[in-house]
């Protein structure tokens, strides 16, 4: 059944942290709310938990309003940041608590612990105190605990910010197997967008208390809703270049003659003309060493080497500035004159007041 | 305000029911009884003849103000709580530093530390009573055998030995204390501020000046202060020992208070002494929070 | 270098070896004292060990045997006889364990109280307890006496009782409301999410995580009911009501002081916080860490 949060507002005090939030989430599919820190995310994730009590706005599971019910009664589960693993509890009584409270039979909390414990490969740890195992161990625990309940919602606070980098990963792909193996809803809450995009069906970028955009992460990639979207979302973030005039087929940049790229046929729906931002991936940029119609001259000033590619960031004009993304073995260095190329189907273009993507009004 | 749902209303009443014990007991037994020997300042009772209470104003305020044996009191009061701080503080911050190199065995001794803080102060007044026994105490016989003194010392007997007598049981008991603070503070100064020092050319007693001492400032204000308002107010580690005396001899304000209640039965003069200690208090604290800016909650 | 460092090794050692000498030594004496027989007690000089050791006065105390005090070859009875010991004993441990459980219990619950529910006046309620903490029991002792009289508990066990829980109750508050606030929030609301009722919350998760912080409440809780001498001085006027630190006093009334017999009060009297000392050191200094020190 759909989740459904109805217009939920949440006031701390004077100071309004979610404004109208209003989202479906459709069953057995993965969504991540993503956001700098204070945009509300994890506000939003706790009203759902019934931790925090929306000020309005209401929460739906099918038919049955659950913004009333006790934490305990939604019969949800929830990974916290810091795991909050049972400090006092061993390994099996961490995942079998829940179904103690909940007077499960003696007989069947042992075997479902037991059955949990092996598909999370933690049967060796059950004995242990939290304080014994490793980060990963930790993990796996508190998995383990919010699945063997057999919720029809998991919430996951940040899971994996406390892992260090490379374990992060791993447990990335871990996590997004578990939810193919176990289909339940998930919402999933993270400042890295990195983790958004990989795991996600769908995405809810936050900012000040508002959805953004919910959309695919392709949909969020490809056409981000707005400026605070398109920045987001992309690393090395996408450039923005201030008051490129668009007129019928051309885009003129701020900076002479030389700046004007031809992109055809104007790529928004609506025939706008006028002065927009552009936004242009660092990926969709084109390094030459010589100059071609629609190329921007430009000064290579840095020239940043991250494994396979290189990170070149140019001047352009009074005070334009860009980072091209290239393969590492190109041939550009330090304080050398390029052409820089844009690729007409991959600008993004922007109202300049709003921040509103152009192409979706 | 919320759509506050029963759960939650059920919820808030656990927490109002967790303080309800509490509050009646701070009510009746603390908040109380401190409104109660505030009002009896300005009263006269007798405690053998409580129906005869009346209306005093100011004048067992007065009557304090009034009496020399208040003011000698005030007076003993101080030279005890200064001698014993300065003694407590010196040697308290000198033990913790010998604590904290790495000798073997520091732990054992860290831990006997505790111990003066755990026996009862009856038991101590009662052995330093036979120790300091003008006639048969250890402590006259040893000092004879040494040949330090020819005649036996009156510890208890003579004003001003029992005023140093008194001083030496609080020190012993308290010092740790002081050692214990110290020392948990000196466990938390990053090493690396004394590689720094070394690496810029400091030697040991520049070290201790500019890092060490900074680093225990604010501990030891806390200590000092707190100390100084506790060791103030003491009862039982003069009372126990020398009941004041000889005579007045050792007589501070907590037993200028209890004798005026108990012997003279002048129960609003023992109360009015009460308040007056109860502004030196408050005067304490303020110092205290204008130190600390009391503003934060303090870390545990 | 090293050689420096042997040096200031010994001069360290002799140091600590002097202070725990001074530490030591009165307990020592105290224990030696109490083991010698009535004549080596008034021996001059005083020897460290007893020419032949005794427990004669250990004896008195647990039987109540009449005490008599050699002088001139024939006995003189002492007017505070040691027959009520052993119930001053029993009066100590029964107060101090009532009002160190019921300290324990009502701090525990409001501690919980100020650090996890929103209501009014939450906040300052452990400050107005630290401020009770550091009022002198001097101040508190005689309205507290009028309280027991309207109360008609004065001369009982159980003035006692509530006038140590007077004093303890502050300290235990703010001692539990530091513990308190170091246990991670996420703990209670997994288990909440897990569907534990509040009450279960407590008493699963938050009693097990605050338990170093409850013991250490309760030893100077412990410490401070059994070390009291002003509360009971002041409260109890019949003899066989007191607790022992009272109680000893009444040694003093004789036309001679039984130093022996003193001495084995004294020891006794620290024999039970020695034991609790032992036991629980490493509780005790977590809970000076903590800020609960009234001395």
């Amino acid at each position: 059944m759909t989740i459904r949060l109805e217009h939920i507002w949440k006031s701390f005090g004077p100071v309004a942290v979610l404004k109208d939030v209003h989202l479906e989430l459709p069953e057995r599919e993965f969504i991540t709310l993503v956001g700098p820190s204070g945009c509300g995310k994890t506000t939003l994730l706790r009203i759902l938990a019934g931790l925090e009590s929306a000020t309005r706005g209401e929460i739906w599971h099918g038919d049955t309003r659950v913004s009333d019910l006790a934490p305990g009664k939604r019969d949800i589960a929830m990974v916290f940041q810091n795991y909050a693993l049972y400090p006092h509890m061993n390994v099996h009584g961490n995942i079998a608590y829940g179904l103690k409270v909940r007077g499960t039979p003696k007989a069947e909390i042992a075997a479902r612990v037991l059955e949990v414990a092996r598909v999370l490969e933690i049967e060796s740890l059950l004995g242990r105190k939290p304080r014994q195992l490793s980060g990963g161990q930790r993990q796996r625990v508190a998995l383990g605990r919010a699945m063997v309940r057999k919720p029809w919602l998991f919430l996951m606070d940040e899971p994996l910010s406390n892992l260090d980098a490379k374990l992060r990963v791993t447990m990335r792909g871990e996590l997004k197997r578990f939810h193919m193996r176990l289909e339940t809803t998930t919402v999933y809450v993270t400042h890295d967008q990195l983790e958004a995009m990989t795991m996600s069906d769908k995405i809810a970028v936050m900012d000040h208390g508002v959805v953004q955009q919910y959309a695919t992460p392709a949909e969020v990639y490809n056409r981000p809703a707005n400026t605070f979207v398109a920045g987001f979302i992309g690393s090395p973030p996408m450039n923005f270049v201030e008051r490129a005039e668009l007129r019928g087929g051309e885009l003129a940049l701020d900076c002479g003659p030389d700046g004007r790229i031809a992109i055809g046929a104007s790529p928004l729906p609506n025939g706008f003309a006028g002065e927009t931002l552009l936004g242009v991936r660092p990926q969709d940029l084109e390094v030459r060493g010589a100059p071609r119609a629609g190329a921007v001259p430009a000064t290579v000033t840095l020239i940043q080497l991250v494994g396979s590619e290189k990170l070149v960031e140019v001047a352009f004009g009074a005070a334009g500035k860009l980072t091209a993304q290239v393969k590492a073995d190109a041939p550009v260095a330090a304080g050398e004159r390029v052409w820089i190329g844009f690729d007409p189907a991959k600008l993004h273009l922007f109202e300049p007041g709003s921040g509103g993507n152009l192409a979706l009004r | 305000m919320s759509q506050a749902a029963d759960w939650k209303r059920a919820d808030s009443r656990i927490g109002i029911l967790f303080i309800v014990p509490f509050a009646v007991t701070a009510l009746v037994f603390m908040v109380y009884p401190v409104a109660e020997a505030v009002r009896l300042a300005f009263y006269h009772h007798n405690p053998l003849n409580p129906g005869a209470s009346s209306f005093a104003g100011l004048d067992n305020f007065r009557a304090l103000a009034a009496d020399p044996l208040f003011w000698q009191a005030f007076r003993q009061a101080a030279v005890w709580t200064f001698s014993s701080i300065v003694l407590q503080t010196v040697i308290g911050v000198a033990l913790a530093l010998l604590l904290h190199l790495p000798l073997r065995g520091i732990s054992v001794f860290r831990g006997l530390l505790l111990f003066p803080y755990i026996v009862p102060t009856v038991v101590i007044a009662l052995i330093l009573q036979w120790m300091l026994n003008a006639d048969l105490g250890v402590v006259n016989w040893s000092l004879r055998g040494a040949g330090l003194i020819d005649e036996n010392v009156y510890w208890l007997a003579s004003p001003g030995m029992a005023m140093l007598s008194t001083i030496a049981l609080n020190v012993w008991k308290y010092t740790p204390f002081v050692t214990i603070c110290v020392l948990a503070r000196l466990q938390t100064i990053p090493l690396e501020l004394y590689d720094a020092a070394k690496v810029d050319g400091a030697g040991a007693v520049r070290r201790f000046v500019d890092i060490t001492l900074p680093q225990l400032a604010e501990v030891l204000a806390v200590v000092v202060i707190f100390r100084t308002i506790w060791t103030f107010n003491k009862f039982e580690e003069i009372y126990l020992l020398t009941r004041g005396g000889p005579g007045t001899s050792t007589f501070n304000l907590a037993i200028y208070s209890f004798e005026q209640s108990v012997a003279n039965l002048k129960m609003g003069m023992g109360a009015a002494t009460g308040v007056v200690m109860m502004a030196l208090l408050f005067v304490g604290s303020l110092i205290y929070m204008r130190v600390f800016r009391f503003d934060e909650e303090p870390t545990q | 270098m090293s050689a420096l460092g042997a040096v200031r090794q010994v001069i360290a050692y002799l140091v600590l070896l002097v202070v725990t000498f001074l530490i030591c030594f009165p307990l020592i004496w105290a224990a030696s004292t109490s083991l010698k027989s009535p004549k080596d007690v008034m021996a001059t000089p005083p020897t460290l060990l007893p020419a032949e050791v005794t427990i004669e006065n250990y004896r008195n105390l647990v039987t109540g045997k009449q005490q008599y005090y050699r002088a001139d070859q024939s006995y003189v009875p002492t007017t505070a006889a040691p027959q009520h010991f052993t119930s001053w004993f029993a009066n100590s441990v029964i107060v101090s364990l009532g009002s160190t459980a019921i300290s324990i219990l009502i701090s525990t619950l409001a501690a919980y109280s100020v650090t996890r529910f929103r209501y009014r006046g939450r906040r300052i309620i452990p400050y107005f307890s630290l401020l009770g903490y550091m009022i002198p029991s001097i101040i508190l002792v005689f309205p507290l006496f009028l309280v027991m009289a309207e109360l008609r508990l004065t001369n009982s066990l159980w003035s006692l009782t509530f006038g140590y829980v007077s004093i303890t109750l502050p300290f235990c508050m703010w001692l539990l409301w530091a513990f308190f606030r170091g246990i991670p929030i996420e703990l209670e609301e997994a288990a909440m999410i897990d569907g534990a009722s509040r009450l279960r919350v407590f008493v699963d998760i938050v009693l097990p995580s605050a338990a170093p912080g409850i013991i250490a409440a309760a030893i100077f809780s412990l410490i401070v009911s059994w070390n009291d001498f002003l509360f009971a001085r002041v409260f109890i006027n019949s003899i066989e009501n007191l607790p022992l630190t009272v109680g000893v006093m009444h040694f003093f009334e004789g036309t001679h002081v039984d130093w022996g017999l003193m001495m084995a009060s004294a020891v006794l009297m620290t024999v039970p916080m020695a034991i609790l000392f032992m036991l629980m050191q490493r509780h005790l200094v977590a809970g000076f860490g903590a800020g609960a020190v009234k001395g």
